[in-house]
């Protein structure tokens, strides 16, 4: 890792590079919802943003998705990718990314999301948590990978720290904008590091979380919360690792069609059905329990398959509490 | 190959047959010839059809891989698309892209018995397993239990009763129930009355004796089935890891992505599409939900 300093005065003219790389989005709010757009202006972007509605993976892994076009009968791929920048995105949503990286780069990979990944650059920023946050608990709240340049605020200006070989050639080719790290600003970074981390008002004891979990698969917790979620799938929606779609074919016109992919969500009944109406999970409660199961599965290499970002909390209209509910699934253990 | 794995590639249908009433055979070739070539795959794995401008469902193969130059679907009309494939025609041509899955471990079962034990629909996948162990006959004995509703509902009726007849001398032994009564089944009882009787598939387990330490069993049929005729081959002391089973769910990528099979609890996640279809028993019960 690579460490240069970016003055605040500087900043301007560092964000106005960027578009050399590709459009940029940033996030910006709009009525009392933070969102990423395209932004030409920083003075547009809402630099202390707590969390956009929906993820970064919108930019991947699209809401509605055009995966192939009927031409002359056949399918043809639609891969046109415009090259993006993502400018500020939150550690917490960094590691969202990674998680869905390691379902769609798998092999066999996805040509849609692989293209978009390679085409856009990662630019991070440093935030403070507000009472949603928990991604301390779950050890994604720093990001020492997944991105190509990442800004840690400082009093007068950003601490860099340079993430990939094309983080270097942004660095390099805007050489003059940068300085060299000083004792001072290592000293200011560290202290930035230490408020933040005692802000965190959320926390999500993960020891033995996973097996826990499966130990309590009947308790009266799940039933209970089953009856106040409205399985609306908000959840899944604002989930930065939530990954489910389901396909589609739409005639255009008489002659074409699309086959779209579009986001869904296991609170939806339809999720595991199968041929001749028979449903592996009929009931909400069996859907409901589902997520929280997924959300929870941990794998040695990536880990939960939870970021701690707390959009499921923020945008849930039933106002349940993800930590809340894993821990009264915990006491219920006792 | 492209490297779009959601592209299919042009497959002819050279023949349909009417099984029953709801399933029809359909008999399939690649116009590619190049893609034909390549095609193979382990009795066990399906393949996704693709009806284009209509949508994609997935089915799994029902021929054996050693007979070469086509494979085949048994397709039971139960939704939309399946109604959609119904009403094609030979000379049509549908998408198909696959195989996916793991299918069963053919090699690994090598020089063993074989226990099919087959309820309903679920006899296509494992149609495929017991041609493959008949033309290679790298296995010792090779019994299939089917369990059918009624002698109208029996697929593969032809081979079945071919096998009724012949079968002994391909190291292959079938026994057939039935539940609902018919004169079609009596005359079968009538014929074969130590292979055919009404009931459920697990009464076909009466009166068979079979090395444990020599035998794997493979099970498919509806969800219900599956407690009943576990609980028989444990009860006869098989090992959990000798039970094959083939799953179903709504596959809709093929390729672990879409999400829609994902099973299991915070300790054990499973693609069936891509862990799958096929598990042992030991997987259940490490795994919340398989069954």
């Amino acid at each position: 890792m690579r460490y240069i300093k970016l003055p605040s005065e500087n900043f301007e003219r560092f964000f106005k590079s960027l578009e050399a790389w590709g459009s940029v989005y940033a996030p910006v709010k709009r009525g009392g919802i933070y969102s990423f757009q395209k932004v030409h202006d920083p003075a547009e972007i809402a630099l202390d943003y707590n969390r956009t509605m929906l993820p970064p993976k919108k930019f991947f892994f699209r809401p509605r998705d055009t995966v192939l076009r009927m031409k002359n009968g056949r399918w043809e791929e639609n891969l046109e990718v415009e090259p993006m920048v993502l400018f500020g995105l939150h550690s917490c949503d960094i590691h969202g990314l990674k998680i869905l990286d390691k379902v769609y780069l798998d092999e066999p990979a996805d040509p849609y999301y692989r293209t978009r990944r390679e085409k856009t650059v990662i630019v991070g920023i440093s935030c403070m948590p507000d009472e949603y946050c928990f991604c301390k608990s779950l050890g994604t709240h720093f990001a020492m990978d997944g991105f190509d340049l990442f800004l840690h605020e400082l009093p007068d200006g950003w601490l860099v720290r340079i993430g990939s070989v094309r983080g270097h050639e942004i660095a390099w080719e805007n050489g003059e904008l940068f300085e060299e790290v000083t004792d001072e600003d290592l000293a200011n970074f560290k202290e930035f590091e230490e408020k933040r981390a005692k802000a965190f008002q959320k926390e999500l004891p993960q020891e033995g979380l996973a097996d826990m979990l499966d130990l309590a698969y009947n308790s009266p917790v799940w039933k209970k919360y089953a009856e106040i979620c409205l399985a609306c799938g908000n959840c899944n929606m604002v989930c930065p690792t939530c990954r489910c779609y389901e396909v589609c074919d739409r005639w255009v016109d008489a002659y074409s069609a699309v086959r779209e992919r579009r986001y869904d969500s296991c609170f939806m009944e339809n999720h595991g059905l199968v041929a001749g109406n028979y449903n592996f999970r009929p009931t909400r409660l069996d859907r409901f329990r589902h997520r929280y199961y997924c959300k929870s599965y941990f794998d040695p290499s990536s880990g939960y398959n939870c970021v701690g970002c707390g959009r499921c909390d923020e945008f849930c209209p039933a106002k349940i509490e993800h930590v809340k509910v894993l821990e009264e699934v915990r006491g219920s253990l006792r | 190959m492209s490297e779009n794995p959601y592209q299919t590639y042009d497959a002819r249908i050279l023949e349909v047959k009417d099984l029953t009433s709801r399933e029809k055979l359909f008999t399939l070739r690649f116009v590619d010839s190049k893609i034909e070539d390549k095609f193979d795959f382990r009795p066990g794995q399906f393949v996704i059809v693709d009806i284009r401008g209509f949508g994609e469902f997935p089915i799994s193969i029902c021929s054996s891989p050693t007979r070469k130059g086509y494979f085949q679907l048994c397709i039971r009309k139960v939704g939309r698309m399946t109604k959609f494939i119904h009403r094609m025609k030979e000379g049509d041509v549908v998408g198909i892209r696959g195989p996916y899955g793991n299918g069963f471990p053919m090699e690994k079962m090598e020089g063993s018995n074989l226990i099919l034990v087959a309820g309903g629909l679920g006899m296509a996948p494992l149609r495929s397993v017991l041609w493959y162990a008949i033309d290679t006959g790298k296995y010792e004995n090779v019994w299939l239990l089917y369990g059918t509703k009624a002698y109208e509902d029996i697929l593969f009726r032809d081979e079945i009763i071919h096998l009724l007849k012949h079968g002994e001398a391909m190291n292959c032994s079938v026994k057939l129930a039935y539940e609902v009564e018919s004169p079609s089944c009596i005359y079968l009882e009538q014929g074969f009355s130590d292979k055919v009787c009404k009931g459920v598939v697990t009464d076909l387990f009466r009166g068979e004796e079979f090395d444990v330490n020599n035998t794997y069993a493979l099970i498919c049929g509806p969800p219900v089935m599956y407690k009943f005729v576990i609980r028989e081959l444990l009860d006869r002391k098989l090992s959990p890891g000798r039970i094959y089973m083939t799953l179903e769910r709504r596959m809709r990528c093929g390729v672990g992505k879409c999400g829609h099979c994902v099973v299991g609890t915070s300790v054990s996640m499973k693609y069936i599409c891509q862990d799958g279809p096929v598990f042992t028993y030991w997987d259940a019960l490490s795994t919340r939900g398989l069954i």
